[in-house]
């Protein structure tokens, strides 16, 4: 807590602060020294050793659940540490609240844009910060302000327009140019081009390394290899919570930071077993609805039908018209030989079809309430007696899929938001188990999960398979549907633009033909 | 994106609070019948409680309705119009001689059509529950002085108005009508898949809706049933004061809806018991009338209950943050 008493000044001597930040290129600019945060007895972060050099571009790389977003949130004061040591500029700083990180220089840059969606991007950037005059607002002269900053960076925004009219790729940089303006010596990018696209990342990208030749350090973090071997100048993987090691971006390899990443081969994830395949349960010609065209695609029995491609590419869109979420425009559905309709969630689900959607939060699960009420929510009406529910069918059937999938928790009686993102996955998979179905479609069924659970959930689809269920796997993260995909489908931009066997292509065609390259 | 691991931080289980939280509301309304007992002669006479019964039964009954409504995360602002709005005409029906059986079940029959229009205008045509519940509000009230001419309506059917008078088992048959409307309701929310589902779409309707669940239909029932149960009160208020006047409950909707918070029902939905708001309505009740019994100015009557909304809903955050 040495830090405690600079905290307390920060308001009379902000610039004092900043002052302090120049420190000369490439030595130590900020220092993690046994840096540790424990939630409960679950070690989110072990204790980390990390230093980052003075305008560098240093990677962070590591699976779902390895402590980069733990690490981020220490560092820009979201969250407070349980032991350790955090250096800022050679001095031990405390880093306890958001304003201290940005008042210091730290900044960070999320993959989901928080920003307020109905103020102009102007007000966006001064926000929180906004230029008065006798306790007015200088409206004008901000909104100049930032178109100046905008031209200056090279995107062509209107600083005037309102947020929600903008890209989420542009609303990115949006946030970074705000982080910029800001005096921020030390910049955490999360995942920032997830949602982006080609170019968008391209203009990212440029706006980066245009700040590091300003002197920033930049820190970013990322899943996708190819980003970090184009940016970074050092890459340090993270792992279960633990700091593996930092290698210079030149004498590293792909091969190398997987290995670290996830410490064990490709075929312990990836459980495949022989399974003979069966009838078709599906078979869709030609069907349109929004954000997808003319997809053709059946479904066997005993087989995972992979559905590849990145992020808004169609792959939701289609299998929500699938499910008669959303209305489609045209083509046939086939169930079991027969041509059908598929009204509503209902009849898709009175047919056999099961639905893992996409966000567990938004579509997956009603958070504030019991996991036991999640996993039997559509099944109740079985265990009703007429009207009322027979209590103990419902506890017997929740406690089942509780235990049947491990789900780490006291009683069913806890609320789904207080699990981490690997045992709530379990839970929406749970629903859709005791449910029971011909045909279960997961839609990124491993994010936010470990790879302890991920490991376990594949071998669940192994098991779903051999009693003759077929599976429409959707991930945007290749090696998962290039392992276990029978057959895997490529969408961009609402279209299949490609199918191909197991290991029939390889992963640089696979992503190309995503990204359109 | 990483969710963090937080499982060993679990709150205990939920329901066992619910039962603690309902219990504390249950000692603070004897603690307000036992302050009272002590500070006037008269609050612990027979003839005070029945009085004190008859006045939170129609607030308790409404207030239950408004509970379905709340735990979908709407609202219902139109009760008290539809209580004064049924007032009017079932004292219609009745002076043009249709049956008494008959009057309750038209009545009953408008209030069930003014919540399907509320289901009708929120699922349908988009409108936010405020704003659809708002409108019936003011046009009800419209519509009732139309139909009075702005005046009242006289019943002098004898066996309807002594109704609400009646005692049964020496009980307020008011008070017996709050349990004939509670015990199917708990059933309801409680025990029945319908009420998880009421739960399952105040929570996340995305969630609910891809699990199986009618969605819509849900928040029809949900306004169906707040629109009937008010539409009974306004039978009870009629019976109670024997006239039909569209004025009538001017302001019964915040009260109802206080009660259902005072209750521990979470306006954000997906909170809630049916026990909860029948406790807040007898709260409030005895509060109004102790202040009476006191000989406390009416006006302070308003400032008391808003304090206390304000204190027990803060307790019930402090609560929740705890768990």
């Amino acid at each position: 807590m040495a830090g405690l008493e600079e905290v307390s000044h920060r308001h009379d001597d902000s610039a004092a602060l900043k002052e302090a930040n120049r420190v000369p290129p490439g030595s130590p600019i900020l220092e993690l020294k046994a840096l540790q945060k424990n939630y409960g007895s679950v070690q989110a972060l072990k204790p980390a050793t990390l230093t980052f050099l003075a305008g560098e571009i240093h990677a962070i790389v590591g699976e779902n659940g390895a402590g980069k977003s733990t690490l981020i949130k220490l560092l820009t004061g979201v969250i407070s540490r349980t032991s350790g040591e955090i250096a800022w500029c050679g001095k031990p700083v405390a880093l306890a609240t958001p304003n201290e990180a940005i008042e210091r220089g730290i900044n960070a840059v999320h993959q989901e844009v928080v920003l307020c969606q109905h103020l102009t991007v102007a007000a966006n950037m001064f926000l929180g910060d906004e230029v008065n005059r006798f306790g007015l607002m200088r409206k004008k002269q901000m909104e100049k302000m930032a178109q100046t900053v905008l031209n200056d960076l090279g995107f062509g925004l209107p600083a005037a327009a309102p947020l929600n009219s903008l890209t989420i790729g542009q609303q990115q940089l949006v946030a970074t140019a705000r982080a910029a303006m800001r005096g921020t010596q030390f910049l955490i990018f999360d995942e920032p081009t997830a949602y982006l696209t080609r170019q968008e990342s391209a203009q990212l990208f440029k706006l980066i390394r245009r700040l590091q030749a300003e002197g920033v350090t930049i820190v970013y973090i990322s899943h996708r290899m190819e980003e970090v071997f184009e940016l970074a100048d050092r890459v340090s993987v993270l792992r279960d919570g633990t700091h593996v090691g930092t290698r210079l971006i030149g004498e590293t390899s792909d091969e190398e930071l997987i290995q670290m990443m996830i410490n064990r081969s490709i075929e312990q994830i990836y459980h495949k077993e022989e399974i003979p395949i069966g009838e078709t349960i599906l078979d869709v010609r030609g069907l349109s609805g929004p954000g997808f065209e003319d997809i053709s695609l059946t479904v066997k029995a005993g087989q995972i039908v992979g559905l590849y491609g990145l992020i808004g590419a169609g792959r939701s869109e289609f299998v929500l018209g699938l499910y008669g979420r959303e209305k489609t425009t045209s083509g046939e559905i086939h169930w079991m030989g027969n041509k059908t309709e598929i009204k509503n969630e209902r009849s898709a689900m009175a047919l056999g079809i099961a639905l893992a959607p996409e966000s567990r939060r938004d579509q997956g699960l009603c958070l504030n309430q019991s996991i036991g009420l999640n996993i039997n929510l559509p099944v109740f009406q079985r265990l009703s007696m007429g009207p009322v529910i027979n209590r103990g069918k419902e506890a017997a059937n929740a406690n089942k899929q509780i235990r049947d999938l491990s789900i780490k928790t006291p009683t069913r009686h806890v609320a789904a938001s207080s699990m981490s993102g690997g045992n709530q996955q379990k839970v929406v998979i749970g629903k859709w188990l005791s449910h029971g179905a011909k045909l279960f479609i997961f839609d990124e069924p491993t994010v936010g999960v470990d790879v302890g659970t991920k490991a376990e959930i594949y071998r669940l689809f192994a098991t779903l398979l051999k009693e003759g269920a077929g599976i429409i796997l959707i991930s945007s993260y290749l090696p998962e549907v290039y392992e276990l995909a029978d057959r895997l489908h490529v969408f961009r931009s609402g279209q299949l633009v490609a199918s191909h066997d197991f290991h029939a292509a390889s992963h640089e065609e696979v992503l190309g033909e995503a990204i359109g390259a | 994106m990483t969710v963090t691991p937080a499982e060993t931080v679990a709150p205990p289980p939920r329901k066992r609070m619910n039962i603690l939280f309902s219990l504390t509301l249950i000692g603070l309304l004897l603690f307000l019948w036992l302050a009272l007992a002590f500070a006037t002669d008269s609050f612990w006479t027979s003839l005070n409680i029945s009085n004190l019964l008859r006045q939170g039964s129609m607030t308790a009954i409404l207030a239950l309705g408004q509970t379905f409504v709340i735990i979908t995360a709407g609202i219902d602002l139109s009760v008290g119009a539809i209580v004064g709005f049924a007032g009017v005409i079932i004292a219609w029906l009745l002076q043009a001689g249709v049956p008494v059986w008959a009057s309750i079940i038209i009545t009953l029959l408008f209030g069930t059509a003014i919540g399907a229009f509320h289901g009708f205008g929120i699922v349908r045509m988009g409108l936010p529950p405020f704003i659809i519940t708002l409108a019936t509000l003011t046009s009800l009230r419209g519509i009732g002085l139309l139909i009075t001419n702005g005046s009242s309506i006289n019943i002098t059917n004898e066996a309807f108005s002594n109704f609400a008078r009646a005692d049964f088992l020496g009980v307020p048959s008011l008070f017996w009508m709050v349990i004939i409307m509670a015990v199917p309701a708990f059933v309801f929310l409680h025990l029945s898949r319908w009420g998880r589902y009421l739960f399952a779409v105040g929570s996340n309707p995305e969630a609910a809706r891809l699990s199986g669940v009618n969605v819509k239909g849900m928040i029809y029932l949900a306004y169906i049933l707040s629109g009937t149960f008010a539409a009974f009160v306004g039978v009870l208020l009629a019976s109670r004061i024997a006239i039909g006047n569209a004025t009538q409950a001017d302001g019964w909707e915040l009260q109802a809806i206080a009660s259902t918070v005072i209750g521990g029902t979470s306006l954000f939905g997906a909170v809630g018991t049916a026990y909860g708001p029948l406790i807040g309505a007898f709260i409030l009740a005895t509060i109004n009338n102790g202040a009476n019994l006191l000989n406390l100015n009416s006006f302070w009557q308003r400032v008391i209950t808003g304090v206390l909304i304000i204190l027990i809903v803060y307790f019930d955050q402090l609560r929740r943050r705890r768990s």
